[in-house]
C-alpha cells in the first residue's frame, strides 16, 4: 500500500479543520445584506410565527435576506454569549437583555426620532439614555391571578387590597381545604415570582430608585425593609399557603394545576393570560401583590423586539428589517393572544390588532393604560433598573432556598455578595 | 483459509494513521486543555474586547468561593455513591445474566439500554417518573406505602438522592456489560475444579469470580468515576442544579460561571481544577485497584 493517499487525506483533514477554525471571527456581521437573526421558540411563538413574521418584514425591507437562528433553550442571553464567544454574534437578537451587551458596546441604538414616533413609552426600556430594543410591548410581573369560583367557595367576596387582607384570604382558603397559592417552584424563574411581587410592591413601591441606589452602593439587600419584605414570603411558606412539594412542580405543570382548579391563586407574569382557558375565562380574575397600606403598585417592565448588533455588516438593512418587524401589528396580535403581551404601539387600540382577548386580559391591560404607580418589576426590567448580569440566577436560587430555610438574612447577604462580585 | 497481513514495523501507512490520530488528539484534546490553562490565568469576559493577564488570581479566588466548594462537595459525594452503587449492581446483574440462552442474551441488551440512551432523554423520562404527580408517587400512594406524594425533585436532599438514583441507573447498564465480559472470560474449568474440591457457590464467588473480574472492575470503576465527575446533562434536565443550587455539579457551575456570569477566565480555572481532581482520583483509584488485581 502506498502511503501517499493516506498522507494526502491527513493533510486534507488538517486543512479542513484549520479552515473551520479560522472561519470563526468575532466581527459579528456577514457580508452584504445577509443577516442572522437570533430567535427563540415557545408553544405560542412557534417556528411558523417566526417564519411568517420574517417573511413579512423582508417584504417591508427589500434586499434583506434573513437567516433564523433558534436558541436551544429559553435563555437568549446565554446563547448570544456563546455565539459571541465563537465569533458568530448575530446581526439581530430578539428579546435579549440589552444592558448586558450594550455596556460593552455590542449593540447599536435605535434612532430616537423613530422610537418617539412609533411607541407609547419611547424610553420605557432605555439603557443609559439609549434605546436598544424597540419598546413594542409591556408586561406586569407578577399579577396575582385568582379563581373566582374557589374564592366564592371559601366565602371570599372580593380580592384583597392590603397585605393583611391577603393573608386573611390565604388563611380562609386553607381553612376551606383549598390550597391558596400555586407555585411552579421546579423552574427557578417561576419559583421567584412571589418574591418578585413582594419586593416590587414593598421595596420599589417605597423607593422606585432602589435598584439604581444598589448600583451606587446606597442600598443593600440586607437592609431592614428588604429583609422585612422577604420575611413576608417566608411567612407564606411557613403558613402552608403554597401547595405541598411546590419546589418539585415544573412551571408548565403549575399552569395546568391552577387552570384546572387545584389551587386558588397564582402569582405569575401577565404572559399567563395567554393560558387562561377560553371556555371558562370568566372564572379568573387578577389583582396586584397587595401592599401594607393598600396602595396600588404596578410591577412593570417594557419589553420589546430585537436588538441590532453594533458590528453588523449592513446596519441600514438590519435597522430597516428590525423597524419593519417591530411595527407590524400582526406580530403583536400573536404576542397579545398567545403571550398576554400589552401592546405599546402609538395611535392604536386593542381593536386595531383584531385580537380576541378575555375579560381578565382587558382588566389587566388597564394597569398599563391607567395613571398609577408603576415601578420596575424586580429582576425583570431591561432598562437602567436591570440587575447585573448573572444576578437573576442568584435571585432565583435565593427564592428557592427561602422555601426551605429560615435564614432570610443569610440568603439576602448572599445576594449582596453576588451583586458586589458581578459589578466588581 | 485466508492469511492476515500484519503491519510491519516502520510501515508508512501505520505511521500516517498514527500521525492522523495524534494530530486529532492534539487538536481536540491537548490544544483546548492548553488554551483553557492559559485562559485560567486571564480575566477573559466574552462581552469585553480586552483580556488581561491576572496570574493566579482566579485560583486564589477559588479558595474562598463557597459556591464552588458546595458544588465540588456535591460532585465528589455523588461520584462516590453512584460509583459504588452502580458497580455493586453491575456485578450482581452480570452474575444473574451470565447465561447463554436467547432470553438472557435479550435481557443483556435491555440491561445495556440506559447506557446507549442520551442522558438528556433519560433525564426527561425520569423527570416524569419522579414528578409530584408522577408514576412513582402514583405507585407509592395507591399501594398505601406513603400517605401523600414525595417531593423527589423539590427538596434539596431528596433531589440529590434522585440525581444519584438516575445516574446510577444509567451507569449500571455500562457496569453490567463490563462485568459480564469479565465473567465470560473466566475459564469454566476453574468452577468445575472448585466443585470437585467441594466449594459452594459463596466460596466460588469469593475465590474465583471476585478475583477474576478484578480487571473489569478496575475499568468499570475508573470510567464510572470519570463519568460522574463531569456529569452535566442529566442534572441540567432533571433539576437544573436546584433547588437552591443543591444539585449543582462542578460541571454545571463551570457553565454558569462562563455563560451566565461572563467569566471565561474564572470558569477555565475551575475547569482546570476539575481536571486535576479527576486526574488525581482516577490515577489513585486505578493504582489501588491494579494493586488489588496483583494481590488477588
Amino acid at each position: 500500500m502506498r502511503p501517499t493517499p493516506l498522507i494526502a487525506a491527513c493533510v486534507a483533514a488538517g486543512l479542513t479543520l484549520l479552515t473551520g477554525c479560522s472561519a470563526a471571527t468575532n466581527d459579528g456581521g456577514k457580508g452584504g445584506s445577509d443577516l442572522t437573526y437570533l430567535t427563540f421558540e415557545t408553544p405560542n411563538l412557534n417556528a411558523q410565527f417566526w417564519d411568517t413574521s420574517i417573511t413579512e418584514a423582508q417584504k417591508q425591507a427589500p434586499g434583506v435576506s434573513v437567516k433564523k437562528i433558534v436558541t436551544p433553550g429559553t435563555d437568549r442571553d446565554a446563547y448570544a454569549k456563546q455565539l459571541l464567544a465563537s465569533g458568530q454574534f448575530p446581526d439581530l437578537l430578539q428579546s435579549i437583555t440589552p444592558s448586558t451587551f450594550a455596556q460593552n458596546g455590542l449593540l447599536k441604538p435605535y434612532d430616537k426620532n423613530w422610537v418617539n414616533a412609533n411607541f407609547l413609552m419611547p424610553m420605557g426600556n432605555a439603557y443609559k439614555g439609549e434605546v436598544y430594543i424597540p419598546p413594542t410591548n409591556s408586561q406586569v410581573i407578577p399579577e396575582v391571578f385568582y379563581n373566582k369560583k374557589l374564592f366564592a367557595q371559601a366565602g371570599i367576596t372580593a380580592p384583597p387590597r392590603t397585605w393583611s387582607e391577603f393573608m386573611a384570604v390565604c388563611a380562609k382558603l386553607k381553612a376551606a381545604g383549598i390550597t391558596p397559592i400555586e407555585l411552579g417552584g421546579g423552574d427557578p424563574f417561576s419559583a421567584s415570582m412571589p418574591l418578585v411581587g413582594i419586593l416590587s410592591a414593598d421595596v420599589l413601591g417605597k423607593n422606585p430608585n432602589w435598584l439604581q441606589d444598589r448600583y451606587a452602593g446606597k442600598t443593600r439587600f440586607t437592609d431592614a425593609n428588604v429583609e422585612a419584605a422577604a420575611t413576608k414570603y417566608r411567612t407564606m411558606v411557613k403558613e402552608g399557603y403554597f401547595q405541598d412539594g411546590a419546589l418539585g412542580v415544573k412551571y408548565a405543570d403549575s399552569i395546568t394545576n391552577f387552570t384546572s382548579g387545584k389551587t386558588a391563586m397564582y402569582m405569575m407574569g401577565n404572559w399567563f393570560l395567554g393560558s387562561v382557558p377560553k371556555d371558562h375565562a370568566d372564572d379568573f380574575g387578577a389583582f396586584l401583590t397587595p401592599t401594607d397600606d393598600g396602595s396600588l403598585v404596578v410591577p412593570f417592565a417594557v419589553g420589546g423586539s430585537m436588538a441590532i448588533s453594533a458590528k453588523t455588516a449592513d446596519p441600514a438593512k438590519a435597522t430597516a428589517f428590525a423597524q419593519a418587524w417591530s411595527t407590524n401589528p400582526a406580530n403583536l396580535k400573536t404576542l397579545i393572544e398567545g403571550d398576554g403581551a400589552f401592546p405599546m404601539l402609538k395611535n392604536k387600540t386593542l381593536a386595531d390588532y383584531n385580537v380576541n382577548v378575555t375579560q381578565v386580559y382587558k382588566d389587566s391591560y388597564t394597569y398599563v393604560t391607567d395613571q398609577n404607580t408603576k415601578v420596575s418589576a424586580f429582576g425583570w426590567a431591561t432598562n437602567d433598573d436591570a440587575m447585573p448580569s448573572g444576578l437573576n440566577d442568584a435571585f432565583y436560587s435565593a427564592s428557592q432556598a427561602l422555601f426551605t430555610s429560615d435564614d432570610v438574612h443569610g440568603q439576602l447577604a448572599k445576594l449582596d455578595a453576588a451583586w458586589d462580585k458581578a459589578t466588581k | 483459509m485466508t492469511t492476515r497481513a500484519h503491519p510491519r514495523r516502520g510501515d508508512p501507512a501505520l505511521g500516517a494513521i498514527a500521525v492522523l490520530t495524534l494530530g486529532l488528539y492534539a487538536l481536540f484534546i491537548v490544544v483546548p486543555v492548553i488554551m483553557s490553562a492559559w485562559k485560567s490565568l486571564t480575566d477573559e469576559n466574552p462581552l469585553k474586547p480586552q483580556t488581561h493577564f491576572v496570574g493566579f488570581d482566579n485560583y486564589t479566588e477559588m479558595t474562598h468561593d463557597s459556591a464552588l466548594s458546595d458544588s465540588l462537595t456535591f460532585t465528589l459525594l455523588l461520584t462516590a455513591a453512584v460509583t459504588i452503587a452502580a458497580n455493586a449492581a453491575g456485578i450482581g446483574f452480570a452474575i444473574l445474566l451470565n447465561k447463554t440462552s436467547l432470553s438472557y442474551r435479550m435481557m443483556r441488551t435491555v440491561a445495556f439500554l440506559p447506557q446507549v440512551l442520551s442522558g438528556v432523554i433519560v433525564a426527561f423520562v425520569w423527570r416524569y417518573i419522579l414528578a409530584q404527580d408522577g408514576i412513582l408517587n402514583d405507585i407509592l400512594t395507591t399501594t398505601g406505602i406513603t400517605d401523600k406524594p414525595i417531593t423527589w425533585l423539590g427538596t434539596p436532599h431528596l433531589a440529590m438522592f434522585s440525581v444519584g438514583l438516575v445516574a446510577a441507573w444509567v451507569l449500571t447498564g455500562f457496569t453490567t456489560v463490563v462485568h459480564l465480559a469479565a465473567l465470560q472470560s473466566i475459564p469454566v474449568e476453574l468452577y468445575q475444579a472448585a466443585k470437585v474440591d467441594g466449594a459452594g457457590r459463596r466460596q466460588q464467588f469469593r475465590h474465583i469470580t471476585f478475583p477474576m473480574v478484578a480487571p473489569g472492575t478496575t475499568i468499570s470503576v475508573t470510567i464510572s468515576m470519570i463519568t460522574m465527575l463531569k456529569l452535566y446533562d442529566i442534572i441540567a434536565v432533571l433539576t437544573s442544579g436546584g433547588p437552591a443550587d443543591s444539585t449543582q455539579s462542578t460541571a454545571l457551575y463551570i457553565i454558569k460561571c462562563a455563560f451566565t456570569d461572563n467569566r471565561f477566565g474564572y470558569a477555565s480555572a475551575v475547569a482546570m481544577l476539575l481536571l486535576a481532581v479527576s486526574a488525581v482520583i482516577a490515577l489513585s483509584v486505578t493504582g489501588l485497584l491494579r494493586r488489588r488485581e496483583v494481590d488477588l
